[in-house]
C-alpha cells in the first residue's frame, strides 16, 4: 500500500491578514505558515494506512521554497519521503494549474491511493482533488470522513447535506479528507530528528513538461481581480431600557425589522 | 483554560541572543540544527495548547484524589501525559543510550516553560520521573541502570525524590528513615516521609522512589545520609513487576495550588517488607542527591518563569477586550466611550512591569540552561568555568525566579480586576500554583543562604566577578547610545553598589549577621543585576535589528506618524522596539531595587534582630 499525499503551505488560521501592496495577493511578512490542517487528515489517514498494511508515504507539494518547512514537519510525523515541485506563487489560487502541476508530479509514481484535504485553508476551492482525479483518470470520493481500505478496493463514508453517503470504489483512487476522519498525530522528537535525513526530492515545474507561465498566463483558469477585507465589524448598539422597558422593546423590535432586517 | 506563549520571544532569546546555533554544531547535538529545534519548539508548545492546557482546570477542580492507600488523577491527564510519553517529551534531554532524546537543555528550558505553563501539576511529574532516570544512570549499578532508566526516561515508570519528614524539611540532616543492610546487599527501608510529589498516582505501573535515610550508626547530619532506589513494586530481574514493595501511601495534603499534584505522605516498611538498593556509597547520599536537586532547582526557576509567562500573556489578551472608563485623554467628556482597559497607562505599566520580569527570568533559565550544555561541549578549565557559572546561578534561577515569577503573577491578576480574583478566569490558578515555587527544593530562604555562603565565595569570589564583569561589558557597550545612556549608567551603578558591599561586608564586625540577615536581598539584587544585563543585551540586538528594519522599508525613524504605521503594520518591527521598552523598563523600575537593598545592608540595619517579636 503505497500512498500519496498531496500537501499545500498555508498562512496559520490564527494569523492577521493583510493584503499586499499589488491589491491581489496577500502580505506574507510575519506570516506563520502551517500544513493545511485538512492536509493534516490526509496524512493522518496515509500513515495509518502504510502502518496497518506497510508500504511507504510520499508527501507532494507544489509549492515556494518555504514550503519544504511543511514537507519537513510530514516527514517528522512519520511520512517517508517528499515531493517539492518549487513554484506556485503566480498560480496561487488557480485549481486548475495546481492540479495538472500535480497529476504531472504524481503520475510516473508508483502508488495505491492519492489522498488530499478537501480544501486548502486560506483560498477554500474545494476543487484540486476532484481535477487531479480527472487528470490522472482515477474515481475520486471528497469529504470523507471514514475510510477503509482492503485488497484492491475501498469503502468511504462521506458527508453530505443532511446525512452520510457510503461509497465503494476500486483503488488507485483519489480521496479527499476532511474533519472527523482521524485525529492528526503530533511529531515525536525521534520523529522530527529523523525528518533532517529523510529525502526531499526538488523537482522544477519545467521537468514535468509544463510551462508555469503559461499556466499563469494563456492557459489561466482564473484570475484574482482584486482582495478586500471583510467589513471591520461595527460597535454594537446598546438600548437604553432602564428608565422605559416598554419603548427599549419597541425600538429594539423596530431595528430588528428596519435596519437589520430580520423580522 | 487557554494557554498563550511568546513564541517569538522563545525563539528571539534562542537564536538570535544566545549562541544556540553554534552550540548545535557540537558532535553532540550532530542531529540537530536550528530548523528542527524550530520544529520541537512549535510542536511543544501545540502539544502544550492542545493536550496540557484543556486539562490544567481539571487538575486544578478535580485535582489528586486518595482513597484507600491509592492516589488517583483525573482522567483528562492520562491520555495527555501518554502524549508527551509517546513523543519522547519526558527523555527530552537525556542521553541516547537510554532512549533519551540527547536534546540540548536550553530547548529542553524552553519547551519545559511551555509545559509548565500549560500545566504545572502534570509537568511536575515529568520533570521528577526524568530527575530520578538520571540519578540512577549517574550513580546506579549497570543492573539497576538496565532495570529502571529506560523505563523512566520513557516515563513508563514514575519517579520521586523523597527527602522531606516532618522534622526534616529545611534541615535535611534531620532524616530518620532507616536502611538496614541485609546479607544480600539489600537494604530494608523503613520510616514516614511526607510532601512527597507524585509519590503515589495512577499514571504509570511503577512508581522508583529516591529516598534518603540512615544505615545503623551513620554520623548526625547530612555527612550519616545514604540514597537508596526504592520500587513501588518490586522489579524482577527480567524487568517486569513483581510484589508491592510494602510502601504505603497514607493521605495527600489539601493544598492552595497545584491540586493535579499529590502531594503524599508514604510510609515505608511498616511490614518490614520494604526493600531499596544504594546508590553510589553508604553515607554519601546528599552529595548525590544534590545532582537531582540542582536540576530541578533550575526547573523549579523555570516554574516561576512558565506561570509569569502565561499570566502575562492572558492578561495582555484581557486587557485588549475587557472595556472599561473612558481614555484618559477624554476624562472629562462624560459621553466619550469606554475604551479596552489597555489604554489606560497605570494597566499599561502592570503589563509592561510583567513582561519585563518575564523575559528577565526566562533570559536567566536560558543562558543557564546554554551554560550547562556548554560543560558537556568542552573541557578542562573552560568547562570548570562553565559548571563554576552554573553554580552560582543555579539558586538564582530557583529563588528569583520563583520570587519574581509569583509576583508577576500578582500582577496579571490585577489587571483582571475583580474578574481575575473568580475562577472563571485563569489568573487566580496561576498565581495559587506559582506559589509553591517560592517553597519546595528548599525555600527561597535556604537558596539564598547557599548563595551568601557557599556561591558567592566560591573560587575566592571569580565566577560572580566574571559574571558581573560580563554586565559591565553591557554598560560599556551601551553608555553612549542616547537611548540606552542612563540604563546603562543605572547598571553601572548597581554593579559598584554591589562590589562595595561585598568589600564591607567583608570587614564588618557585625558581617555575619548582615549576611544572614540580607541573604535573599543580596540574591535578589545580582539577580536584577542580571536581569538588566542580559535584557539590554537583547535591547541591543533588537535595537539594530529594528535600525534594518526601517532602513529596508524605507521608514525615517524621525517620521513619527510613518514609524507608528510600520509598527502596526510590522511584527517584527513591533517586537523588537517593545523589546527595547522592555529593557528600559527594567532598568528604571527594578535596579533601584538594588540600591535600595544596599541602604539597609550598609547601614547595618538589624531591627529584625532587635525586635522583641512577643
Ligand atoms: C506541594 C509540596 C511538594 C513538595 N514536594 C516534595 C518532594 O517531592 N520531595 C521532598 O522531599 N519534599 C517535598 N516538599 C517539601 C519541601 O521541600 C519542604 O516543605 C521545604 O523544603 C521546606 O521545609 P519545611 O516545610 O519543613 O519548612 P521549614 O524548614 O520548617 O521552614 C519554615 C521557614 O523557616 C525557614 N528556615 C528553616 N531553616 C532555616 C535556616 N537554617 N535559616 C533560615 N531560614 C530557615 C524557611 O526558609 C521557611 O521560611 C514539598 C512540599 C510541598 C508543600
Amino acid at each position: 500500500m503505497n500512498c500519496i499525499v498531496c500537501m499545500t503551505h498555508v498562512p496559520d488560521t490564527a494569523s492577521i491578514i493583510k493584503i499586499g501592496p499589488d491589491g491581489k495577493h496577500i502580505d506574507e511578512s510575519g506570516i506563520k505558515w502551517i500544513v493545511s490542517p485538512y492536509d493534516e487528515y490526509a496524512l493522518e489517514a496515509a500513515l495509518q494506512l502504510v502502518e496497518a498494511q506497510g508500504g511507504e508515504v510520499t508527501v507532494v507539494c507544489y509549492g515556494p521554497a518555504r514550503a519544504e518547512a511543511g514537507l519537513r514537519e510530514c516527514l517528522a510525523r512519520g511520512a517517508h519521503k517528499a515531493v517539492h515541485v518549487v513554484g506556485g506563487e503566480e498560480t496561487l489560487g488557480d485549481s486548475m494549474a495546481i492540479a495538472k502541476v500535480l497529476a504531472a508530479a504524481v503520475k510516473d509514481r508508483e502508488y495505491d491511493v492519492v489522498l488530499c484535504g478537501v480544501k486548502g485553508v486560506g483560498t477554500d476551492n474545494s476543487q484540486v482533488p476532484q481535477m487531479l482525479a480527472e487528470l490522472l483518470d482515477l474515481p475520486h470520493v471528497t469529504n470523507v470522513t471514514k475510510l477503509d481500505v482492503a485488497e484492491g478496493t475501498f469503502t468511504a463514508e462521506r458527508e453530505v447535506e443532511g446525512g452520510v453517503e457510503v461509497v465503494e470504489s476500486p483503488l488507485p483512487a483519489v480521496v479527499a479528507a476532511t474533519k472527523g476522519l482521524n485525529e492528526p498525530r503530533y511529531a515525536s522528537l525521534k520523529g522530527i530528528m529523523a525528518a533532517k535525513r529523510k529525502p526531499v526530492e526538488k523537482v522544477e515545474v519545467s521537468a514535468l513538461g509544463l510551462d508555469e507561465a503559461a499556466l499563469a498566463g494563456a492557459e489561466a483558469t482564473y484570475s484574482v481581480r482584486a482582495l478586500e477585507l471583510p467589513p471591520a465589524k461595527e460597535a454594537g448598539k446598546v438600548i437604553q431600557g432602564e428608565d422605559d422597558p416598554k419603548a427599549a422593546a419597541a425600538e429594539l423590535a423596530r431595528l430588528l425589522r428596519d435596519e437589520a432586517k430580520v423580522i | 483554560m487557554e494557554y498563550k506563549a511568546d513564541m517569538r520571544d522563545m525563539k528571539f532569546q534562542l537564536f538570535e541572543w544566545l549562541p544556540t546555533t553554534k552550540l548545535l554544531e557540537a558532535e553532540r547535538y550532530a542531529e540537530w540544527d536550528e530548523e528542527n529545534i524550530s520544529m520541537v519548539l512549535d510542536e511543544a508548545l501545540k502539544i502544550a495548547q492542545e493536550q496540557l492546557a484543556p486539562t490544567n482546570v481539571d487538575g486544578d477542580r478535580i485535582g489528586a484524589q486518595y482513597a484507600d492507600g491509592k492516589v488517583t488523577l483525573p482522567e483528562s491527564f492520562k491520555p495527555a501525559y501518554q502524549t508527551l510519553c509517546e513523543g519522547g517529551w519526558v527523555g527530552i534531554t537525556t542521553n541516547p543510550e537510554f532512549g533519551g532524546m540527547g536534546l540540548p537543555e536550553v530547548v529542553g528550558s524552553a519547551v519545559n516553560e511551555f509545559f509548565f505553563g500549560a500545566n504545572m501539576a502534570l509537568s511536575l511529574h515529568v520533570l521528577l520521573t526524568r530527575g530520578a532516570g538520571s540519578m540512577i544512570e549517574n550513580f546506579g549499578t549497570d543492573e539497576m541502570k538496565q532495570l529502571f532508566v529506560e523505563k523512566l526516561y520513557s516515563g513508563e515508570w514514575g519517579g520521586t525524590m523523597c527527602l522531606t519528614e516532618p522534622q526534616a524539611g529545611s534541615d535535611v540532616g534531620a532524616v530518620k528513615t532507616k536502611a538496614v543492610k541485609q546479607d544480600d546487599g539489600r537494604y530494608l527501608i523503613s520510616g514516614e516521609k511526607i510532601f512527597i510529589t507524585s509519590g503515589d498516582h495512577d499514571l504509570c505501573d511503577n512508581i522508583i522512589h529516591l529516598v534518603l535515610a540512615r544505615v545503623p550508626g551513620a554520623p548526625p547530619g547530612t555527612k550519616g545520609i545514604s540514597l537508596f532506589v526504592v520500587p513501588k513494586f518490586r522489579v524482577n530481574p527480567d524487568g517486569s513487576l513483581g510484589e508491592p514493595n510494602d510502601v504505603y501511601t497514607a493521605g495527600i495534603e489539601e493544598k492552595m495550588g497545584i491540586h493535579g499534584s499529590p502531594t503524599c505522605s508514604l510510609v515505608f516498611g511498616q511490614n518490614d517488607a520494604c526493600e531499596g538498593f544504594l546508590l553510589g556509597e553508604e553515607n554519601r547520599g546528599m552529595k548525590l542527591m544534590f545532582h537531582m536537586m540542582n536540576a530541578a532547582r533550575i526547573e523549579v526557576g523555570l516554574q516561576g518563569g512558565a506561570l509569569a509567562g502565561a499570566a502575562h500573556q492572558a492578561a495582555l489578551a484581557y486587557a485588549k477586550e475587557r472595556l472599561q472608563s473612558r481614555h484618559w485623554t477624554k476624562f472629562a467628556d462624560k459621553t466619550a466611550p469606554q475604551v479596552p482597559i489597555i489604554e489606560h497607562p497605570d494597566v499599561r505599566r502592570m503589563l509592561m512591569w510583567s513582561k519585563a520580569y518575564t523575559e528577565a527570568i526566562r533570559a536567566l533559565l536560558l543562558i543557564t540552561s546554554y551554560y550547562i550544555d556548554m560543560t558537556h561541549v568542552t573541557e578542562g578549565e573552560e568547562q570548570e568555568r562553565y559548571q563554576s557559572y552554573v553554580n552560582v546561578m543555579t539558586p538564582i534561577c530557583k529563588a528569583w525566579g520563583s520570587h519574581w515569577g509569583m509576583l508577576v503573577t500578582n500582577t496579571a491578576l490585577e489587571v483582571f480586576g475583580g474578574y481575575g480574583y473568580t475562577a472563571e478566569y485563569p489568573a487566580e490558578q496561576y498565581m495559587r500554583d506559582c506559589k509553591i515555587a517560592c517553597i519546595y527544593e528548599g525555600t527561597n530562604g535556604i537558596q539564598a543562604l547557599d548563595f551568601v555562603a557557599r556561591k558567592l565565595p566560591m573560587k575566592g569570589g571569580k565566577p560572580v566577578m566574571e559574571l558581573m564583569g560580563m554586565a559591565e561589558k553591557t554598560f560599556k557597550k551601551l553608555k553612549d547610545d542616547p537611548q540606552f545612556m542612563e540604563p546603562a549608567w543605572m547598571l553601572a551603578g548597581a554593579l559598584k553598589t554591589m562590589q562595595t558591599i561585598s568589600k564591607e561586608l567583608q570587614k564588618r564586625p557585625d558581617g555575619m549577621l548582615i549576611t544572614l540577615l540580607d541573604a535573599f536581598p543580596m540574591l535578589d539584587m545580582v539577580g536584577t543585576i542580571l536581569g538588566a544585563h542580559f535584557l539590554l543585551e537583547q535591547a541591543a540586538i533588537a535595537k539594530q535589528k529594528l535600525g534594518a528594519i526601517f532602513e529596508s522599508k524605507g521608514v525615517d525613524p524621525k517620521d513619527e506618524d510613518a514609524s507608528k504605521k510600520l509598527l502596526e503594520d510590522d511584527a517584527d518591527a513591533a517586537f523588537y522596539h517593545d523589546k527595547v521598552q522592555t529593557a528600559i523598563h527594567f532598568c528604571y523600575r527594578a535596579l533601584p531595587l538594588v540600591s535600595a537593598h544596599a541602604a539597609a545592608i550598609r547601614a547595618g540595619e538589624l531591627a529584625p534582630m532587635h525586635a522583641v517579636m512577643r
